[in-house]
């Protein structure tokens, strides 16, 4: 059964993508442009779906359909793929996403410390990451320069600062 | 300077405990190569030719006594006995056992240093003026700024990540001795209307393999708005600059293919849409800041000593260091004193641990305990009093610290080259050697005015040869060490680019060549005071390759 971390919690993957079977319990995620297809067919897709994005996807094409989604997975197909933080820093911030934030790919656990830094609360890691041990690598740090969206460390504040 | 309170202390210790953890999952092959690469390239460690090589963060340059002492300590007990400051402010251990390395940074955590984002793709040291709050041409300290950038970039959720490395210089001096024109993002200090501080921003500029200056993308920026402008522009480059191939891949290259204009509209963009999500910074924060870097309690000290120059002491040795390795300070009776790490015989810029020692010693007792880093590898003594620099120049001589050569052309910065480093084409200490016995008249040197020869062993550009006076990169020809030569590099007033000569030409002729240059120099320069950087600009390249190419030089 394949495992992910959610909200600092192993689970099992609910999640099937492009050219696998689904399974009972699981869900697809459709690749973004996919998904922006079907809308504009008109065949909505109610409240709940799933959607891909890749590093070169623009978030703001998604940002008027949030209200559609509980699930978006940012794919790191490469080591050292960055612009998946500053997607997620902009669904969480400036377009206001809720749902369920997922990393994926060529990711290890020296990475997630950062990644819920940036809004993510999801994590599909490298197959051979151990995943017990990566749950430690939350706590790496427990103070940081900079705002985050999880509230766990403690941020310099700056007097006066937003 | 700044001290750490509890919550820097408790980042470095635990940034400490996970490079620990991550050298001992690559050591046990729970990391590949591959993964553990870019972790420990985020912490400074490179693979070396030989060894590891370490690079320590000085950030903007400054050090405390303790601090030196601490360097000191590290080259004398995990390397061999030695470090080799760089042009960017740091410093560099070349043989570092990897097993020690955690070690090494746990003692550099004791003294509120660090190795964190020294290389690898992210925002690196924060690099400054070196004569920053003593300088007296400038408009402010630019130092809280750098320290409150500093904190901003530091284990940068949304930024750690990025296409490639990053560079941020800053500067309040219109003498600019930053270079913030060669840097991804250059921040200069400016005054507004009315009197407030603001900053202009330059993005793009860069060396390595493709050269170019930076441009000016905001003439004014207030204050407050210091880190959201930032922020705006890494997440432009972040998204969009180019990750397919690395040497298509820092902002300027970027900037070049959207234009300037583009670029800046992307930047302002940005900087608008996430401006209220981005941290603002008080003004309170910044006075806090300022703080920190407050000026150290001068003395008054009666100003009837006759003016540095115009006197001789009967001592023509000290009296060539004065006037070298001196320059005026802006408070009365203190002077700035340059120490000078380009000893004939020596690397540029190495220093061992028994100088690093003794350095600190006299720091102690003649500037505040503090020292600074330049970008030429040399160190600095901010603050000595005129009273005490007979017994000063006393000192450093003995340590070898006191060649008076100082902007002179033996003052050459160079990058470690083929001796330590796995990507050099050609050796760059030798050639500076080789230099160093040429031009070993003093005299002469003086003769000739300031003349900047920057060195490095390959494209990348680490001794930023590009902006050298007189400009000299290693390239390998089958096989075989040469060397290709640029005059009318400069780093300041205004930068510029160097032009190349001509073909490159073998090792054995390097110092042969300069020296055809200085002759048309000499021959040409108009009056004592033209600089040679100045006759380029003026008479341009071809003089200077007729008389380097007119004879035997076996061009290829
Ligand atoms: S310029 Fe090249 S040879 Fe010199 S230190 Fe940099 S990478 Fe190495």
């Amino acid at each position: 059964m394949r495992r992910i971390i959610r909200r600092r919690e192993l689970v099992a993957d609910d999640a099937r993508y492009a050219g696998e079977e689904s399974a009972p319990g699981t869900r697809m995620v459709q690749p973004v442009a996919q998904f922006i297809a079907a809308l504009g067919a008109g065949q909505a897709s109610g409240s709940a779906a799933a959607v891909l994005i890749g590093p070169a996807d623009e978030v703001e094409v998604l940002a008027p359909h949030l209200a559609r989604l509980n699930l978006i997975v940012v794919e790191f197909p490469k080591i050292g793929e960055g612009r998946g933080y500053s997607q997620a820093r902009m669904l969480r911030q400036r377009y206001g996403y809720t749902g369920e934030l997922r990393a994926r790919g060529a990711i290890k656990r020296d990475q997630l410390f950062f990644l819920a830094r940036c809004g993510f609360d999801s994590f599909d890691l490298d197959p051979a990451e151990d995943l017990q041990a990566s749950l430690g690598s939350f706590n790496d740090f427990s103070v940081a320069y900079q705002d985050g969206s999880d509230a766990v460390v403690q941020v310099r504040r700056r007097a006066g600062a937003a | 300077m700044y001290r750490y309170d509890h919550i820097d202390q408790t980042l470095v210790n635990e940034r400490v405990a996970q490079f620990r953890d991550q050298t001992r999952r690559f050591l046990a092959g729970e990391l590949s190569e591959d993964e553990f690469r870019p972790l420990r390239l985020r912490n400074g460690l490179y693979i070396q030719r030989y060894a590891p090589m370490l690079r320590v963060s000085i950030p903007y340059g400054l050090l405390s006594t303790v601090q030196l002492r601490m360097l000191a300590h590290i080259a004398r007990t995990y390397d061999r006995d030695y470090g080799h400051f760089t042009t960017r402010q740091n410093i560099q251990y070349n043989w570092p056992a990897l097993e020690r390395v955690p070690d090494i940074l746990a003692d550099l955590a004791s003294v509120q240093m660090h190795a964190i984002q020294t290389s690898g793709n992210c925002i690196r040291n924060i690099t400054s003026d070196h004569l920053a709050g003593v300088a007296p041409d400038e408009i402010a300290d630019p130092r809280p700024y750098c320290e409150i950038i500093r904190q901003w970039a530091a284990l940068h959720p949304e930024f750690s990540y990025l296409p490639r490395k990053f560079k941020i210089a800053v500067t309040a001096s219109p003498a600019d001795r930053a270079a913030v024109e060669i840097h991804d993002v250059g921040v200069r200090l400016r005054r507004g209307s009315k009197g407030e501080i603001g900053f202009e921003i330059l993005a793009g500029g860069g060396l390595g393999r493709t050269p170019i200056l930076g441009k000016v993308i905001r003439r004014f920026l207030p204050e407050a708005d210091l880190l959201a402008y930032l922020t705006a522009i890494l997440r432009v480059y972040n998204r969009y600059g180019r990750r397919d191939n690395i040497h298509k891949a820092r902002i300027k290259i970027l900037l070049r293919a959207l234009g300037a204009e583009e670029f800046t509209r992307q930047v302002e963009q940005e900087f608008r849409a996430g401006r209220e999500f981005a941290p603002s910074l008080a003004a309170q924060e910044v006075e806090r800041m300022r703080g920190f870097f407050a000026p150290p309690l001068y003395q008054a000290i009666d100003d009837s000593t006759p003016a540095i120059g115009t006197s001789s002491s009967g001592n023509p040795a000290y009296d060539a260091w004065l006037r070298y390795n001196t320059r005026r300070h802006k408070v009365t009776g203190y002077r700035v004193v340059f120490v000078s790490l380009k000893k004939h015989g020596e690397a540029p810029g190495d220093m061992s641990g028994e100088q690093m020692d003794a350095l600190a010693g006299l720091a102690d007792r003649v500037s505040f305990g503090l020292v600074r880093v330049t970008h030429d590898q040399n160190l600095v003594l901010a603050d000595v009093p005129q009273s005490t620099l007979p017994g000063v120049w006393r000192e450093l001589d003995a340590l070898g610290l006191a060649t008076p050569n100082i902007g002179t052309l033996t003052d050459m910065i160079c990058c470690p080259g083929l001796d330590f480093c796995s990507l050099a084409n050609a050796g760059s200490i030798d050639v500076a050697k080789q230099i160093h016995a040429r031009f070993d008249d003093l005299d002469y040197l003086y003769d000739l005015g300031p003349v900047e020869i920057k060195m490095s062993g390959c494209m990348n550009a680490c001794g930023h040869h590009h902006i050298g006076h007189i400009g000299i990169l290693g390239v390998d020809k089958h096989g075989k060490e040469w060397y290709q030569i640029t005059i009318g590099g400069s780093s300041t007033g205004p930068a510029a680019l160097g032009e190349v000569i001509g073909p490159s030409v073998p090792k054995d002729q390097v110092a042969d060549t300069i020296a055809r240059l200085l002759e048309v120099y000499v021959r040409e320069r108009l009056g004592d005071h033209e600089r040679f950087v100045d006759a380029v600009r003026r008479i341009g390249i071809e003089p200077f390759q007729e008389r380097v190419y007119e004879t035997h030089h076996s061009a290829a």
